[in-house]
This record gives structure tokens, sequence and C-alpha cells, in this order.
């Protein structure tokens, strides 16, 4: 059982750390946290249902497009919406809550009802000692993998990378050398929503798509965020995989029914005990 | 103020006392239903209050803890048999042990990680109700919870209930005003505009946050109480995120540091169940543009537009 | 504070202005339910059963003459809402009420009924704990889950010879009820199951449930959940390696079922509300039913439609007829109402405790379809 569990938790955890990803991106460039990501991740799921019922593409393509629908959707709500909403941590908070509630009926009236996902990724169940799981299950991993890779090169060695990072570290100062602040905000909002799209597809194939797959998928992307440490990447990234592994785990061998605590008694206690996260740096935070 | 200008304020608060006894008498009975329910949610919404507009700290667990009062006096009163009126205090008193237990550490937290905190104990104390079956009953929820009476007088109609509701609001509301004017309260607003500062000059910070966080769960526990005691069944279902988002949203659709703005804007948004009725499916759609536009178009709260007539009508004056 | 006072003024004039323009000597006949929340496709099902009942009983002459008018008022299944749906149903004031769907919606908005006196016939919600000796108001014609896990559990026994069995449920008030009855009559035929896991209604993951059932080697395996957690837990299973036999109750009995768990489901065997093949009759009324409302937004669900439909045509109207509206006769005509409904075996009369006493039907996923069970 517990290899079963371990690689469930870990395509799980994957889904945590991508969606993750999305909260991490915003806050270390703008010190505030979009609680509609985990909506983003549910309409980046229906884009790609659409997309795929409707032209057969195979996953590469599919991916890239969902990303960048999601990319251009999320600079344009940058433009339009956030930007309205910096006036300080409770307005961006409760104006996301909304945009995500704005998301999640939009689609619920259109898609009333859970949709089966197109499997973009084979149907061929693989095992692995006891372990049995779709392919599916694997290509997130690798997909998860690969995206990180492909972050990390970005950020590191390319102008623009190094432009949204020197934004996240200091955006005045980043200003006077000449980045284009604003441009870079929304390119970084740009990325998260893209992130979080993909996730969607890639988890699309697993389980059913509904309006309301977002909502605890955030909550616990969340968690996994702060765990690792909200303005680090690589923290983000180990904040989901523990979670996802810990709460199988917990789910199969202590009880099912408290599944769900797991995320957030690790977030709680991390908070009071640690509030930058596993491997989060200090950043001076306004007392 | 001139003594015609408070005579002035002494007549319309009277006119409007007057009209809110009388309101039950010639409204119809769902009308004086939905105005409970209003009177129900200041006090939570008064009592967020206390962490957000003076001192700057955002809860989203105010629906737990509301819930946490519901549920207390719905177990002491269904599985103890205690009367009602007995069990007001031992649920006011539960949800704030509850509140500084599992959030008195995360208080000293900076704005943003204290919201984080926040969600994780309204999550935790949510899937503690729905799953600890043996105390809670879980899913299936508590019912035939007893109606708040003195011996054989009962306040079992939305109208009987209606004088209750409002004398604990009013009551609520001027103890509210009154802490925030005395000496805490300038405590806790001094926290809220400078930390620094404030601890300069002797504030004692970290009680006084601890303190706001208390006020704000004895608000959140007793309006759980009537709560429990006016719809007399309580499911987990209605303390969840959702609650607790409804509530801040009310609190700061009032705008930080005005009382009477979060108890209309509690007014407004929770009829909004019912005016937003015709838009039948497009309803929630409705509500989260009123909550995105509102924090886009009035992030410092609804009354602003009030404030702002007026205030351009007394430069005027000048 | 005068804002305050405009405002109500404002809500008071709203509500007037929303009230159905219906005339004077109408009956007026109420429904509450969730049409806009989880439960939406089933709330929807009972509204449309409504209006399809009373189009008919309205074309026909109405009852004694008088029309029926329909006050639907949806509760977005949400108890606290449903509470306020059913005060304003009290408030229009309807003659009596015939629908609800969620059991903690029913739980909730029940009192309010019986405070206010006002017949209440429940066609949507399962949990034992609606009928008891305490509801005098209150009757219901679906099945509970106590009758219904029962049989499953009988069946699972006797007709499938199952002997090891694993039971996954869902955490609320329907899985719960259903667990706690199934495992009861298990007990009493002397079978013990291997395995009893649970999960949360939103969960999209169930590895770790169905590691802990796998390991148990269970022949078959009852789900007591609903759409989307059921199918998801099929398929699931089937992914691990689980090739037991499905079995469970009226959660199941959702078209949606087959859609979106076309290999996984087959072979089910479940305990339902409705079948068109029960008889000629019910074939008559489901092939009706998908024509007029194929076309509307949501695709026709006939299980919960066929209650309301039923419920107000052979129950609620035949007592409008001889006790007229008087509150206190029509819920005695309720309570000694007897005969035969479509799709339910035998006569069906309401018990002392209001509950609607009947046989279920039991039914089989076979080719993509429900098709009535017939032995193994």
């Amino acid at each position: 059982m517990f290899d079963q569990l371990l690689i469930g938790g870990l395509a799980t955890g994957c889904i945590y750390a991508v969606v993750g990803l999305g909260f991490t991106l915003v806050y270390r460039t703008l010190r505030m946290v979009n609680f509609a990501q985990g909506q983003v991740f549910m309409v980046g799921a229906f884009l790609g249902l659409s997309i795929a019922q409707r032209v057969h593409l195979p996953v590469l393509p599919l991916l890239f497009v969902v990303g960048a629908v999601a990319f251009a959707l999320g600079m344009v709500l940058e433009r339009l919406v956030f930007r309205r909403l910096y006036h300080n941590h409770e307005v961006f908070v409760v104006g996301s809550i909304g945009l995500g509630i704005v998301l999640t009926n939009a689609v619920r009236v259109f898609f009333p009802e859970p949709v089966p996902f197109p499997k973009v990724f084979g149907s061929h169940v693989v095992q692995i000692g006891t372990a049995r799981f779709q392919e599916a299950y694997f290509w997130v991993v690798v997909s998860t993998l690969v995206l990180v890779v492909l972050l990390h090169a970005m950020f590191a060695y390319t102008r623009g990378g190094r432009a949204l990072r020197a934004v996240a570290a200091d955006a005045e100062i980043a200003g006077t050398v000449g980045v284009n602040v604003n441009r870079a905000i929304a390119l970084t909002f740009g990325l998260s929503f893209a992130v979080a799209a993909i996730a969607g597809v890639l988890i699309g194939p697993l389980y059913f798509v509904s309006f309301d797959m977002g909502d605890m998928v955030g909550l616990k992307a969340f968690s996994a965020a702060v765990f690792g440490g909200i303005n680090s990447i690589p923290g983000t990234i180990l904040g989901g995989l523990v979670i996802g592994v810990l709460e199988n785990l917990a789910g199969g061998y202590i009880s099912s029914a408290y599944k769900d605590l797991v995320a957030f008694v690790i977030l709680l206690i991390m908070l009071i005990w640690r509030p930058t996260g596993l491997l989060g740096r200090d950043t001076p935070v306004k007392v | 103020m001139t003594t015609s200008e408070v005579l002035r304020r002494w007549w319309v608060g009277a006119a409007v006392l007057a009209a809110l006894l009388a309101f039950p008498a010639f409204a119809p009975r769902y009308i004086v239903h939905i105005a409970n329910f209003i009177l129900i949610y200041t006090l939570p919404v008064i009592g967020l209050g206390f962490l957000t507009g003076f001192t700057g700290r955002v809860s989203l667990a105010q629906g737990a803890l509301f819930g946490v009062g519901a549920y207390t006096t719905a177990l002491l009163t269904t599985k103890f048999g205690w009367t009602p009126i007995a069990t007001f205090f031992p649920s006011v008193l539960m949800t704030v042990v509850l509140a500084v237990a599992l959030g008195g550490a995360a208080v000293r937290l900076a704005g943003l990680y204290f919201v984080m905190a926040t969600i994780g104990i309204q999550q935790i104390v949510w899937i503690v109700l729905m799953n600890w079956i043996d105390l809670t009953n879980g899913p299936q929820g508590v019912r035939s919870i007893p109606a708040i009476g003195l011996g054989d007088y009962r306040l079992e109609t939305p109208q009987k209930f209606y004088f209750l509701t409002l004398a604990v609001a009013v009551i609520s509301y001027i103890l509210a005003k009154r802490v925030i004017g005395s000496r805490l309260g300038l405590y806790l607003r001094a926290l809220s505009d400078d930390q620094l500062a404030a601890s300069s000059v002797a504030v004692e910070v970290g009680r006084a946050k601890v303190t706001a966080l208390a006020l704000s769960a004895a608000w959140a526990g007793a309006g759980g109480f009537l709560y429990a005691h006016y719809v007399r069944y309580v499911h987990p279902d209605m303390f969840g995120l959702e609650a607790s988002v409804l509530y801040l949203v009310m609190s700061m659709f009032g705008g930080y540091r005005s009382i009477a703005g979060m108890v209309l804007a509690t007014g407004l948004l929770e009829s909004a169940t019912e005016y937003l009725r015709p838009f039948g499916e497009f309803r929630m759609i409705a509500y989260g543009m009123i909550l995105l536009l509102g924090m886009m178009f009035f992030p410092k709260g609804i009354l602003t537009i009030v404030r702002r007539r007026t205030s351009a009508r007394t430069a005027g004056k000048t | 504070m005068k804002m305050q006072k405009l405002v109500r003024a404002v809500g008071v004039a709203g509500c007037i202005a929303m009230a159905i323009p219906a005339v004077a000597q109408d009956i007026k006949l109420g429904v509450v339910a969730g049409m806009s929340g989880p439960g939406t496709s089933y709330g929807i099902g009972i509204k449309q059963g409504a209006e399809m009942a009373v189009k008919e009983i309205n074309a026909a002459g109405g009852v004694k003459g008088r029309k029926i008018a329909l006050v639907i008022v949806d509760d977005a299944s949400n108890p606290a809402q449903s509470v306020t749906s059913m005060e304003r149903l009290v408030n229009e004031p309807v003659d009596l009420v015939v629908g609800g769907w969620g059991s903690s919606q029913v739980l909730a908005n029940m009192d309010v009924a019986e405070r206010a006196g006002l017949p209440y016939i429940v066609v949507g919600a399962t949990n034992p704990k609606i009928t008891t000796d305490k509801n005098k108001w209150t009757f219901r014609v679906i099945f509970t889950d106590a009758v219904q896990a029962e049989q499953i559990a009988d069946a699972a026994v006797k007709r499938l010879g199952m002997k090891r069995i694993a039971v996954i449920h869902d955490a609320n008030d329907y899985g719960v009820g259903n667990r706690d009855v199934f495992l009861a009559s298990l007990k009493k035929i002397g079978v013990e199951p291997v395995a009893v896991v649970s999960y949360q209604s939103a969960d999209k993951d169930f590895t770790a449930q169905l590691s802990r059932i796998r390991e148990a080697n269970p022949d078959g395996v009852a789900i007591f959940g609903t759409i989307p957690a059921a199918p998801a837990i099929m398929n699931q299973a089937r992914d691990l390696g689980i090739k037991a036999r499905f079995i469970g109750t009226g959660g199941l009995a959702n078209e949606n079922l087959m859609t979106l768990a076309p290999k996984a489901s087959e072979g089910t065997v479940l305990t339902t509300y409705f079948h068109e093949d029960a008889d000629a009759q019910a074939k008559a009324w489901a092939d009706r039913y998908v024509k007029e409302f194929s076309g509307s937004s949501q695709p026709p669900r006939p299980v919960l439609a066929a209650w309301e439909y039923r419920a107000i045509k052979y129950i609620a109207a035949p007592c409008l007829e001889s006790s007229g509206t008087n509150k206190d006769k029509l819920r005695q005509c309720i309570a000694s109402w007897k005969g035969n409904l479509f799709s339910v075996p035998g006569e069906a009369y309401f018990d002392k405790t209001g509950q609607l006493i009947q046989q279920s039907v039991l039914v089989e996923v076979g080719k993509g379809a429900f098709q009535a069970f017939k032995g193994k």
C-alpha cells in the first residue's frame, strides 16, 4: 500500500506545487496573495477540455496553447482588475476572492455537471511493485519537472527573467535601472495564470473536471506555498510534494476522514513556528 | 456640536428606534425573518471590526468562530438539557478560549501571514465539526435546538425573536463604541496606524493584539448563540469559508472604523441573497461581481460615498 | 441609520413586486429545492416534475374548478437559505409544500413547516431522521436510506453471494446514514465488512481510501455517495486493480454514473426510486417527460421528477379535491392515503411517522444504462 500512496501523493503533490507556484510568483513581486489562483487552475482545465474536444491536439501543443491563452488572460486581468486592488492586503484578498467566485459560477453556467476529460496522456495502466496507476500520473510528474527546469532557466539566464527577479527583489531600484516595472508585474501575473492553467490540463485526465475543482486545490496549494516558503520557488515545489504525499499517507494509514486536515495543520504550525517557510528567506516585512 | 445638532441627532435616533420597534407590526413575517438575520450577523461583523479596522488584521476565521458559539449552545441544550439562557456565557467563553488557543500565537504575525493562519484555523475547525461525529453529529447536524425563553414564554416566531436580536444588536453596538472609545481602543487604533511607534510609547503590543482577537471571538460567539436558537438547526456547512468571507466583506464594505457602516453593509449584503433572486442561475456571479467591483471602486467602504458628499457640503459651507 | 430604513423599505417593496401573480382563488402549491447550487440537476428535476403535473391538472379543469399556482423557491442547496425559503412559502401563504432536496436542507426547513402547521410532502431527502414520531405535518414519499441500505445489504449477501464487502462512503449525512443502516443490516445477517472508509464530498482523489480497500481483498464494494465522487471511485478502483462488483443505493441512480464511468460502472447493482421499465405506465410517463423537457439547459433526470410528479398528481391533488385547502383536513387525508403509483410494485401507504411504505426497485448497470435486475 505504501508505494501506491506514495506515487499517488507525488502526482497530487506536483499539482499543488505548480498551482502553488502561481501564488509564489505573485507574492514575490507584489507581496499580495491572489486567492483566485485555484479558480484559474480550474479555468485552465476547462480551456484544455474545450480545445481537446474540438481539435485533436497532441499533449505538448495543447499545454502550450492553454498556457498561452491563460498568460494573455492574466495580463489582461492584471491591467483591468488587479491593478485596482493594490491598496492593501485586505482589499486584494477580498477582491481576488470575488473574482474567484465570478469565475467558478461563470463556468458553472456552461458546465453544471462534471465532465470527463479526454485521455490525452493515453490510458495505459502501469504497474510498479504493488502500485498500479494510470500512465497519466507519470506524465504529471515529468511535466512538472520540465516546467520547473524551464522556469528556472528563464529566471536565471534570460533578460526578461532577471528583470522579473529584480522587480521581485526591489521594485523601486529595479525601476531606476530601467526595468519597466508595470510590465514586469503584468508578465508575472501572466506567468502565474499560465502555470496554474497548465496544471489544470495536467490533472484533467486523472479526474473529471468540474467547476468546483479549484476550491480545495487552491487552498492546499496555498498551504504548500506557505509551508515551503511563499517567496521561494524551490520551497513551494518542495511544499507541494510534501503535502501531497503526507496527506495521502495520513489518509491511508490513519484516517481518510481527516485527510484534509494535514494541509491546514501544517500551514498553521509552519506559520507559528517559521512564517517564511522551510526554504523562505527573511524579507524585511513592514511592521 | 451645537445644541440644535445634538437635539437633531436625538430626534433622528428616537425616530429610528421607534421605526425599528414598530417594524414587525407592519412588515410581512418573511421580511422580519431577514431582518433577524441581518441583526444577528452584525455581531460577527462588528467583531471583525476590532481586528480589521482597529488593528489592521484580516481574519478569515470568523465563520468558524461563529460556528463554535452556535455548536456550543446547540450541544449543551440538546445533549445536556441546559436551558438556553444558561448557555450564553459558556458559548461566548468557549469561542474566546478556542480563538486564543489556536490564534493567540498567530496574532504576532505580520498582516498577510495572519490571514493565512486564520484560513488554517477556519479549515481546521470546519473539518473537525464535520468529522468528529461523536461530538457534533457531523454532517447530520444538530436539530431541534430549543428556543430561548423564560418559563413558558418562548421566542418561537420571527416577530418575537426580533426584539431579542434588536436588543442584542443595539447593546453590542453601544458596547463596541464604548470599547473603541476607551483606553484599550486607543491602543488598538495606535497599533493599526503604526505598530513600531505604538510600542515605543509603551503600548503593550502583544497583549493588545490578543485582546482584540478575544473581543472579535466574543462577538462571534454571541452571534452564533443567537443563530443557533433562531434557526434551531446547525450544520458545519453554515460555518465554512464562505461565511468567513461574507463577514469579512460586510466588515470591509462598511469601511474601517465605522461601526454604523458595517451595520449598513451587513443589511445590504444579507438581503442580497433575496434581491438577487431575479438573476436566477446568475445569482452567484452577481454576488461575486459585487465583491469584486466593491473592492475595486470602494476600497475604503461604501460609506465613503456618503462621506464625500457630506464633506463636500460642509466644505461649501465654510 | 436613515439609509438603513430606506434599504428596508426598498426591500419590502421589492418582495411584494416579486410575488407570483396568482388569481385570488388559485390553490398555491409551494416547491422548495436547490436550483443554483450543488444539487442543481436534482432541483431542476423536481421543478420539471411539478410543472408537468400542474400543467396536466390545470388542463383537465384544475381542482374543483380552481387552478393550481406553483410557487417555486430556490434554496441553493444551503440549509440556512432553505429555512428562509420555507419562511417565504409560509409567508405567501401556500396551501401546502411538495418538494425539498437534500437531507440537510429538509432537516432544517421542516421545522419551519411544522411550527407553521403547513402540510409538507418531502420528495428528495432520504435521511431517516426526517420522519419519526416527532413530525406531524411532514410526510415523505421517497424511500429512506434505512430501507434502501437494508435492501441492498440483503441483496448483496443473499442474491449476489457476497462475503467480503468493503464500504466506502461520503462523510455527509447521506453517506453516513446509509453506512450505519447497511452495517447494522449486515450484522443481522451475520456478515462483517472487511473495510470501512470515508471521503469528503468534494474529494477527487481516492487513492488513499482505495488502497486500504484493496488490501482487504473484497468481493463486493458498497459505495454510498453521489455524483461525481461515485464514478470517480469506480474508475480509480478499477485502475488500482480492484475487480469486485459495486453496489449502492439511490445516490448512484443518476445517468451521469454511466457517462463518467462507462466501463467501471458495468455490473453495478443498486436500489433506486424509479425505473421506467418497472411497468408500462412508468415507461409512458418517462417518454412524455423526456419529450417535454429535452430542450432545456439541463438534460432531463426522471428519478426525482417522477417523485414530484406522482406526489402532486396522485396524492396532493386528490386530497385537495376531497378536503379543500383546510390544512388540518389535508394533513389527515394525506396520512390516510393509500394507493398505486407507477413504477412502485404493489400498493403504497403512509405509516404513522409519515413515511410512504413501498417496495423498492433493484437495477443493474448494463450496456451503459440502468436495467431491471433479474437475479445474478
